[in-house]
Order: structure tokens, then sequence, then C-alpha cells
């Protein structure tokens, strides 16, 4: 058993002997957008049975794999009714479950032939997918029925000698955000059925955790994702609440990328930009409530609008408006240390 | 050529009368004031209700020419507008009266993007025709304001190419919110100028300089912030040394401008300059761009006058005057509109 750190200069290093355990038919412990995961080549019936006696997992129960955009159509048959829903969740934290080719092992199939695809928003497991051209298992680091790891310390406590003899390679990336486990999503079903509930939940306020820039801007997609719903007849706004330096522009960069707009850049001189029916303020140099009126923002609030308000604790005197005629989503951003921040939502 | 030039890009309210490359008389409604009514405070709302001052920042431009030079709407040829980029609802003003001027005295309009006018700064001319520069092209232009900073290669009259520019905060933004961090006030720029060279621009601290691995001429200075807002954050009892973090920080600003200049000049093999925007009034960077320059026998060009550096309509007509030189008027007035994020 062997451990590489993961380290933003070595990628490239991580991935080429990762594949190398991949192709001799190894286990590995890779970090994910959630937790810990099992990989191993999931055509290989020789790896799988490796992972299947790691896991100790009733025969039976499927597990699905990590692949993408170009290998889906060779593992699973999609109609076109969900070929839609699969773009609109993926990349996400969504494994989705559909009629199995019988290209991977049988072992990772359900008793009724179905396989569960995930394809995450984690830019290692991307690499590693798009370099090994084939599926590799997903299945969580721990032991059927036990809790799943964020970090490599917590599991290696959990692991009986054995175990530890079965498994080639270990990936550490560090304490993993916090994010729940992928909310599993039957497609093989007429309406869709949710399996298990993860972290995408639309009704209570959700705290993600991000370590870089990038992170944030992903959680801020994935946030549009969820809240935006092609009927809504309100503008979309984004009240945004935190420190100076905490990564509120970033934050809006990330809402403005998943619209095709990547030329944001911070609106402080100016108070806002505006691109197309995309607004982002920032109120900033706002000193007093009376300024709020010269910007005209009642105008904007029309449907298919988006407004995004940096130091959104600002809008108090327009709030009102803004409330009755629009749909709101706080967003609040903290310091955790100096890399990581967590970013609270609150419909 | 007369021309009455508007600029309403973000703060200022501001028009001019330019004949050529020389300014007849140049209005900034915020100085006006100044001088006038607040004795010294410019309340911020003052600077934003465009709508409210621009009739009579016009007449104070046609009264300050003198009725010696028979100046009035009447014999000027063209009318001049920023249309971007900049705040929409104050350009909006700045284009709403020059329209409405232009059809009411029958005038052409030109249409001028707020950051050519920075371009031109450097040429820009006292009513006596002075200082008298050349052009020699190409320059590698460089705008530091507090909304930009960006590279411009500026080949010809009116041939722009933008080779690098901020993706987050702009330079002068970085130095405004870093006084702020300490206590300064905002905009606290010119503060932290003053501070800094107190302790004669020591860079005690030496904060990372962001971008400069990357190959691009492309700036990030929110990472900087980001850093800053930590270390005092880490180190509260350093706030003492106000004098020491302000030049730091300054440093690392400039150091970051400086280094990614000459790379721009080792690219583009172009070491004529010119340097512009707000941030131009800082005597420590205009020191370091010109060492810079000396070092690649380059020549090196600032805004004429120092009221050129800020937002100002005299650059807007001067540029307007060169791209009615080249019979550059908006040809359906009714359709102009602004554009907030407009680049060259």
């Amino acid at each position: 058993m062997k451990t590489i750190k993961l380290k933003f200069n070595n990628i490239n290093q991580v991935i080429n002997n990762t594949i190398t355990i991949l192709k001799s038919n190894g286990l590995i412990v890779f970090p994910s957008d959630t937790v810990y995961g099992l990989l191993c080549d999931a055509e290989s019936g020789k790896a799988v049975q490796k992972l299947i006696s790691f896991k100790n997992r009733p025969p039976g129960k499927a597990i699905s794999v990590f692949c993408n955009f170009e290998l889906i159509n060779k593992l699973v048959k999609i109609n076109k009714q969900q070929q839609k829903i699969i773009k609109e969740i993926l990349p996400g934290p969504f494994t989705v479950i559909l009629p199995s080719k019988h290209r991977v092992s049988q072992l990772l199939e359900s008793e009724k032939g179905t396989l569960g695809i995930r394809i995450p928003m984690y830019r290692y497991i991307e690499i590693l997918v798009n370099r090994f051209k084939k599926p590799v298992t997903a299945t969580s680091a721990n032991i059927a029925g036990r809790p799943a790891h964020y970090s490599i310390n917590t599991l290696l406590k959990e692991l009986s000698d054995k175990q530890k003899a079965l498994i080639d390679l270990i990936v550490d990336a560090g304490t993993l955000a916090r994010n729940k486990p992928s909310t599993v999503i039957d497609l093989t079903q007429f309406d869709v059925k949710v399996l298990r509930q993860g972290d995408v939940d639309f009704s209570r306020s959700k705290i993600f955790l991000s370590k870089s820039t990038e992170e944030t801007k992903d959680i801020a997609k994935k946030i549009l994702k969820e809240v935006r719903q092609p009927a809504e007849k309100k503008p979309l706004i984004f009240i945004i609440e935190g420190e100076m330096g905490v990564g509120k522009t970033v934050f809006v960069k990330g809402l403005g990328e998943s619209l095709g707009i990547n030329n944001i850049i911070s609106p402080t001189f100016v108070i806002y930009y505006e691109y197309e029916n995309f607004y982002h303020f920032d109120l900033y140099r706002i000193e007093e409530k009376e300024e709020l009126k010269h910007l005209g923002i009642e105008k904007l609030l029309k449907m298919g609008n988006i407004l995004c308000f940096e130091w959104g604790e600002k809008t108090g005197e327009i709030g009102d408006l803004l409330k009755s005629r629009g749909k709101i989503i706080y967003i609040k951003m903290k310091y955790i240390n100096e890399k990581e921040r967590e970013i609270i939502v609150n419909e | 050529m007369k021309i009455l030039a508007i600029d309403t890009s973000c703060d200022e309210t501001s028009v001019a009368i330019t004949d050529g490359r020389r300014v007849l008389s140049n209005i900034i409604y915020s100085q006006v004031l100044l001088h006038k009514k607040w004795g010294g405070v410019v309340p911020s709302i003052a600077k934003r209700a465009h709508e409210e001052r621009i009739d009579f920042v016009v007449n104070e431009a046609f009264r300050k020419v003198g009725n010696k030079n028979f100046c009035s709407l009447q014999n000027i040829d063209a009318i001049a507008v920023t249309q971007g980029p900049g705040l929409a609802v104050a350009l909006e003003v700045g284009i709403k009266k020059a329209k409405e001027l232009a059809k009411k005295y029958q005038k052409k309009l030109i249409s001028v993007n707020h950051l050519e006018g920075h371009i031109y700064s450097a040429f820009v001319q006292n009513s006596q025709g002075n200082p008298k520069r050349n052009f020699k092209f190409p320059y590698l232009a460089l705008i530091i304001s507090g909304g930009h900073t960006e590279f411009i290669i500026f080949k010809g009259h009116l041939e722009y190419q933008v080779i690098g520019e901020t993706l987050d905060d702009a330079a002068g933004e970085a130095l405004d919110k870093a006084a702020k961090l300490l206590g300064l006030g905002y905009p606290g720029g010119p503060v932290l100028e003053r501070l800094a060279k107190e302790v004669g621009n020591e860079d005690f601290h030496h904060f990372p300089r962001p971008m400069l691995k990357s190959n691009n001429l492309n700036f990030s200075f929110s990472g900087l912030k980001t850093s800053f807002y930590y270390f005092l954050k880490k180190n509260p009892n350093q706030t003492s040394e106000v004098r020491l973090l302000a030049s730091s920080f300054q440093e690392a600003v400039f150091d970051t401008l400086i280094k990614k200049t000459e790379k721009a000049i080792k690219q583009t093999g172009i070491n004529n300059l010119i340097i512009s925007g707000g941030v131009v009034a800082n005597m420590r960077l205009k020191k370091l761009m010109r060492d810079l320059v000396k070092k690649y026998q380059g020549e090196i060009l600032f805004p004429s006058y120092k009221y050129l550096t800020g937002d100002n309509a005299a650059m807007i007509g001067v540029a307007a005057n060169f791209k009615a030189e080249k019979d550059l008027f908006v040809k359906n007035i009714d359709e102009l509109d602004r554009i907030p994020r407009w680049s060259l």
C-alpha cells in the first residue's frame, strides 16, 4: 500500500500512477466531489471481484461508476427524455440509474440489469476518466453499512490489515469538503425517483465549503442550476454578503460562467456592469440610501433577468422592493482560513 | 474642429470644448462644487446624479471659454460623447443629452470609447497648443485607474489592440481597498502614497505578486487583497506600523505593474509607452515607470496635465477629433445606445 499526497503540481504524476494500477487490476483510494472513493477498472471482472471482497458488500447490490459524456452512451441505454435530464443535472453530485449495456463487470449492475452512472464536477476524476478512457468504480471507500470518509486517517483507522493489503494506492488530498454522498436518481422509472437524498436539498439552507476560487465558482454554478426554473416569472436576485476579499466577485463570475459570460470583472468602481440580462452590482461605494434611487434598479426587475448584489447588506432601503418583485437567494460567505470559505445559501 | 464633449461614464459629470488637440474648457462638476458651494466636501450623492447637473455643466463649459472666442452651441462643429465602458445609468444621461443637442442644433455626433479617451489624454494640449508632442506610433499603452487596468497596443490613430487586462479588480481599486482595510477611508490611494513615501517606499512585508508567473499580460489583484486582509487579521498588532503596511502593499501592486509592463515591452518589442488613468497621479509609480523605460531606451508619455489622469471630457473631445478626421460620425443618432462593458 503506497500513499501519494495530492499537491497542485503533481497531478500528472498522480494520474499516471493511478492509471498504471488501474490497468493491473489494482484498487485505489481516491478523492472525489463527495467522499473518498474506491476506484478500480469497472470493465475488469478480476478488479471488481477484489473491490467487492474489500467492501464486504452483499451480492446483488449495485456499485456505480465514474465516466464522462463520451463513455456514457457506450455503458447505458438512454432515451431522449433521459438525455434531457442528464444534460440538465450532470456533471454534478448525482448518481443516475439507467439500463446497462453490460459492458462493465456484471457484479456492478443491479439485479434488474441497471447501472449507476456518475459524472462529477471534480477535476481529478474528470482528468483520470478522460485519460483512462474506461469507466472506474465510484463506490465510497468504506465498508458496507459504515459511514463514509472525508479523510485518509479516519479511513485507515477502520480498516483491518487484510483490507489494507487489498489497497494498492492511496491518493491523499487531505480532508475533503464535507459534501454529502450523491443523490441517486433512477431514470428507468417513469417518474423520476430519488433513492437517496444527498447534498441537493431544495428546501433548507445549505452550507458549502470551498477550498479554492475554482470550487467557489463550481458551487455558484450548482446553486444557479438549482434555483433557476424555466417557468419562473420573477427575476432571480442574488444578495451576496461577506467581508472584503472573501470571494464575492468570484462567486458572481461562477454564476456568469454557467451562462456563458466569461468577462466579468469587479464593478466596484462603476457600481454595476450589465451583461445582457445579467446585472452585477457592487454596493461597496454606496454611502447614502438616496444613491440607490439613481441606479434605476426598479426597471431591471423583469422576468428573465438575473441581478447579483455584492455588499447585499446595503440593499436595505430597496430590500422590500426586491423581495416583492423578485426571487431572492441569500448568499453569505465567510472566511474559514486563507484558502477555505464557507458559503451559506438561503432561499 | 470645435467639439463639445460629454463624459458621464461614472462619478464625474464632465463637459469640455476642444478644438483639435487643444482644450478650450473642461468642466468637472465635483471640482466646480469643490471650489464653490460645498467648501471641500462633495456629497457622494451629488457625484452620481448626472441628470440634475448636466445642463449646468454644459453651460459652464461655454462660459469658461469666454466671449472673445465666440463659442456657443451654434458654432461648434460636432458633439462627442462617451458611449462606454462605465455605469449604464450614468452613461445614459450623457448620451441622452448629446443626442438632444445634436438634433436641436443639427450637429454631427461622435461616439467615443472612454478608454481611447485615456489613451489620447497623453496628447491633449492646453488652449495655447502645448505641449507639442508628436505621434510616434506604435505605442504600448497601459491604462491604470479605479476601474481599469489594461495593456493596449496603439498602432496608429484609432487602431487599438488589447493585449492584457485585469481579470478581477483594477489596480486603483486594489489600492483604495487596501487603504480601507487599514482604516484610512475610501478611496485612499493618495493616502497610501503619502504614507509609503514616509518610509521610503520600503517593501517590508513582501506581499505576493499576483500573476507574475503567468505568461500572459493579464492582471489579477483580488488575491493580493485577500492575502493582505489575512495578514492584517493574523497580525492584529502589526497595524501600528501602518506606514510599512501601506508601503509594502503599494510596492506589491506597482512591482506587478512594472514587471508586467517589462514583459509587454519584451513581447511586443515596443519601447514607446503611454501610461494613463487615475493611478498615474502617483509619483512613485511614475518614477518606477520612467526608470523602466530608460532601461529600454524608449520614451514615456503621461497625461499631459494632472486633471487628465482622472475621468474628464477633454480627452474624449480630443479622441473624437481624430474620429471626425476619419469621418467616423454616428450614422443613426436615434440608435446610439450605451455599451457598459465596451472593450476597445
